[in-house]
Parts: C-alpha cells; structure tokens; sequence
C-alpha cells in the first residue's frame, strides 16, 4: 500500500516559525537545527550514507528524521512508514507537514519486507531520492529471522550505497541489533529526569568520518521541532544593543527581559528572589540574570546596589551600563559595591576585617542615598551571597542574621532584592526559606538551564540569540 | 537428436542457471532481498542471458556488490553440478560472463 501526497491540507504550524521562544531570537534559533550543524551537516554532505536514529517511544525519533528529510530539498526525500499513516503523522507533528507534502510516502504497515526492499529498490534505482527514512525497520525486521535479517539490511546498505542516496533507519530497539554494525552513525535519543523535570538528550554513538566535539546535546521539540542546544556560548559584548525599557507588570517591577517576566512574572515590591547556580555555570549566564534588572530599574528613573558575583569583571560590567544607560545616570544612581576588592572598602572608609553588620550599615546608608534619587524611592538591590560568604566564611552566622534582617525590612518597602547564592551555600536553606521567588541555574552537556521552584516552571535553555546582556530562554519540550 | 540434444541443454542450463541465481542472491541478499530485487528486474520466472542479468545487476548494486553476488551465483551454479570450483580454471579477475560461457560449454560437453 502506498499513500502519495495528500494535496489540499494546509500545515497547522508554519514550518519555520520559532514561537515559544521565550526570547525573540527566532532566526538565530534556526541555526541550531538538526540538519544544518555538527555532525549531521556531514550527514546532509553526504560521508554518513547510513543513519540509525534509536530510541525509546516519545523521545522524538520521528521528528528528528523528518528533520533529516527536509534538508533532503523537495521531492528529494522518501518516508517509508511502518507504523503510521500519513494523515495520523502529519497530525502529530503539524510542524512537519509541509515536509511530508513534499516527499515520496510509502505506507507499508501491512506488507511484508519483501515489498519495503522492493520499494527501497524503486526508490534507489532512478538514483533522484537524496534520502529515505524508514519508520520504522524494527517493525518488519522483527518478523525475520536473525540471520535472514542481516541479508536483507546488507541489501539496503549495497543499494543505498550505489545509489548515494541516504537511509535513515528509525528504531525502537534500545539495545544493539545487527543493523548497529552495518550503518555509518547512531544516534540515540533519550529522555532523562533533571530536578523532577523532563529533559530531552541525544547521545552520538558514532558517526564514521566525522570528528565528534561532543557526545550528547540537550534538544528540544518545541513547536514539535527538533532543535538542539550546543555549548553554551559567551555572548560577545561588542554587539549591546540599545537598552528597550520595560514598564511595570500590573504593580510588579519588569525584570528588565522579556524572558524572565513571561517565566516569574516579574519582581512584586518588598519581594526577595534567590537565584542559585552551580559551580559550573558561567558568569556570562548569570550576568544575563543579574545586569537587565539593574538596566530596567534605572532607565526608569530608579536606583539600583549592585554586590557583584566573586569573579565578576567590574570594568566590563561598568562599561555595558554605561553604554546601554549612559554615564551619567550610571554615576548618579548605581552603586557597584564589590566587598571582596579592598579598594571598595577603602572607598566606603572601611578596614579590611569589615563585619557583616557593616557591610549591612553600609548598604542602609547607600540605600537611603539613592532612594532620595529614584523617582519613586524604590530601590533595587543585587547581592551576590557568595562574595560576602567568602568574606565571612569565618562568621556565617552574623551574615545570615543580617541577611533575614535585610530580607525582612526591605518586605515592608517597595524595593527589591535579588540574593544570588552558590548550590553549596551554607546558608542556601535559611535563604531559600525567606526568598519569596527562587530559580536555579545548572549546566548538562555543556548547555545552561533555568527553571523556577517558586514558582514552578517548565525548564529552559538559556542562550544570547537577541542581546549578549539579555537572557533568551527556550522551552524544553 | 542432435537439434533436440541441444534444446535440452539449453534448458537444463536455463533451469539450472535460474535455480542458482534464486540460490546465490539468497545467500547474500536474503530471501526477502532475493525476491525484491528479481521482481522488480521481472525476473522471477524467466531469467534472461547472464549478460542481460549482468547488466540490471550492475545498474542496481554497482561493481562491487554485483562481484559479490555473481560469485555467489556462480559458486551455487558449481555446487548444484556437482563440479569443483577450480575445474572453472578462469584465469584472470572474475568475469560472470566467462564463467558462464564456461558452465554453459561444460554441460553440454
């Protein structure tokens, strides 16, 4: 049985549409597509003649195939499908069907793998078909024996390769069959639990002649697209964009990026949020979550106290400000305190054995310098916990208790507090106990996640598709 | 006699030649490989000359594969007439053609 193209039916979801971005970075998105990078860019260029994409059911094999046939160009691709028919697929992944309209599809649920090698046959003979996915070979190998089994895939291998066509074999067998040793890559998705929440991998077993970065990559299927997150990437900072202020959200103050206000819903005044982060994470990552709160708070006429991350680059943070706001309102209504460089201390006249109760007098009086300065008194304060733990490691708990003091007058004001502190703070439970929101930052493969504990959200990828200063945050899916 | 001594050589290698053919591509391809590929060259009952079959062979598994293949059907051809492979005595690299004009006189001999 053969299914052609179904004309008449229109796709549910543009096929290039990035929405669900958290960010805007849209275009920058597509980059990261399966077919256009890495190892399967080969794979597109044609060294991998054979793929084998492995995995359980729902991890996304489907897509990732389809993916495959897409860059296959129209008309140049077969899907030989085993266990779905057109309709149900197209229904499944919309996102997809404008790429199954434009290739060969072959519904061979009732037929025997006699007629799948026939059509393979037909399929490789004219020598047009660039790529053929078979959906799923597992289904029809299962009814032959071992042995029978490997002839008939010997069969394929000869035919694709004296085509140059590519086959792309779907799979559901997690262990390894005799089809792992004939084809030239493996992929093999998986969906594993990180902080109780679902995320998506996907493990390059092997790939002949191609150099392999790196193993496993986080992916998404957002929008029912396979897209996958390389390493995370230092944003380059040369490209700061001009500063778009945000307005309040209903009462709440803008966390100065789309992303984060759609994720939190914004900072409410009085509020305290904890943001913990591995050690892993890099501080161009947390920059994105620190600077654009300072950025919108100012350029709305308010004040902003900055205690920098241990590491932080003073001068570089100083120079994003001031490009993005100006000198002047950076002077007049910012304060950088950075409590581990001595010439702060210096400045705030203060010695070097400084205590936490200082350090907090020190803050009070800032605060109520700048307050005269905001708009509307309110101030917003972001404190690295991690700079004054190193300071204080001796006195953690003179920090904690001026800490939930701090946490606790500023509830009775309209100003906001951002505490970011390291996942083996030993103050971190006292701290998150207080905090009225709370987000963590982590590292997989090589890829930067945040998700909200309170309140809850989904978990997403943080890269820097619009601004190097700004967060943009994609839905793991 | 001798015209109907030679029709019925000509049958028996063309059945035997069939037989060997259905035999060595399923060595090779399987029995599900076997049967696609002779079906979609419309060969599962009459196969033409081993030329002809040489040719559609190359066209779908190119030089290499179809080398495989044909020795495969020339080693069953062998093993069905009961001949030692090296009574084959081609010299050179392997050429289905030649192997066959070979079988094909050592039958009728």
């Amino acid at each position: 049985m053969t299914t052609r193209k179904s004309p008449g039916l229109k796709p549910l979801v543009q096929v290039d549409s990035q929405g669900g971005t958290a960010g805007s970075g849209a275009d920058d998105l597509a980059e990261t597509r399966i077919a256009a990078v890495l190892g399967l860019k080969q794979f597109t260029q044609r060294p991998v003649r054979t793929l084998l994409v492995k995995g359980l059911a729902g991890t996304g094999k489907t897509t990732i195939a389809l993916e495959i046939l897409k860059a296959a160009g129209k008309g140049k691709g077969a899907y030989i499908s085993s266990r779905v028919p057109k309709e149900l697929l197209e229904m499944q992944i919309p996102a997809m069907q404008k790429t199954l309209q434009n290739q060969e599809f072959y519904d061979i649920r009732l037929e025997d793998a006699t007629t799948a090698l026939d059509f393979v046959i037909q399929l490789t003979g004219p020598k047009k078909v660039k790529t053929i996915v078979f959906d799923s070979w597992d289904g029809l190998a299962k009814e032959l024996d071992q042995k029978e089994r490997l002839r008939a895939e010997k069969t394929m291998m000869a035919l694709a390769n004296n085509s140059g066509a590519q086959l792309v074999f779907v799979s559901e067998e997690p262990g390894a069959t005799t089809i792992d040793y004939l084809v030239d890559g493996i992929l093999e998705l998986v969906r594993v639990e990180e902080q109780d929440r679902a995320v998506r991998e996907f493990i390059i077993h092997k790939l002949r002649g191609t150099k392999i970065p790196q193993h496993k990559y986080l992916f998404t299927l957002l929008e029912g697209k396979f897209t996958f997150f390389g390493p995370y990437a230092i944003p380059d900072y040369t490209k700061v964009n001009k500063f778009v202020r945000r307005p309040d959200i209903d009462g709440s103050y803008s966390f100065g990026s789309g992303a984060l206000d759609r994720l939190f819903g914004g900072i409410i005044p009085g509020s305290t949020m904890a943001i913990e982060y591995d050690e892993n994470v890099p501080y161009s990552a947390l920059r994105t979550i620190e600077l654009p709160p300072i950025i919108n708070f100012l350029s709305m006429g308010r004040s902003a106290i900055l205690l920098p991350l241990p590491g932080a680059n003073d001068e570089r943070t100083n120079s994003i400000l001031t490009k993005t706001l100006g000198e002047s309102v950076v002077s007049d209504r910012l304060r950088i305190l950075n409590v581990v460089r001595t010439s702060d201390l210096e400045t705030t006249q203060m010695q070097k054995n400084v205590t936490p109760n200082e350090i907090h007098e020190m803050v009070t009086r800032e605060t109520t310098t700048l307050r005269e300065k905001s708009k509307d008194q309110s101030v917003l304060l972001v404190k690295s916990v991690s700079a004054l733990e190193n300071l204080f490691a001796s006195d953690l708990d003179s920090l904690l208790e001026v800490t939930s003091q701090e946490i606790i007058t500023l509830a009775q004001s309209h100003d906001a507090h951002i505490l970011f502190l390291a996942k083996d703070s030993p103050i971190r439970s006292r701290i998150l106990s207080m905090s009225s929101s709370y987000a963590k930052l982590f590292v997989r493969d090589g890829t930067v996640l945040m998700f909200g504990v309170k309140p809850h959200t989904g978990i997403y990828v943080l890269q820097h598709l619009e601004d190097p200063t700004s967060p943009s945050l994609t839905q793991m899916v | 006699m001798n015209s109907l001594s030679a029709t019925s050589g000509t049958d028996d290698f063309a059945t035997t030649f069939a037989n060997a053919v259905h035999g060595g591509l399923d060595k090779v391809l399987g029995q599900s490989g076997a049967t696609a590929v002779l079906t979609h060259m419309k060969m599962t009952s009459n196969l033409p000359d081993p030329a002809e079959f040489h040719k559609k062979l190359l066209t779908l598994f190119g030089k290499e594969a179809t080398l495989s293949l044909e020795r495969a059907i020339v080693r069953d051809l062998v093993t069905r007439l009961k001949w030692a492979l090296d009574l084959l005595s081609i010299e050179g690299p392997f050429d289905f053609n030649t192997a066959m004009l070979k079988i094909k006189k050592g039958m009728k001999a």
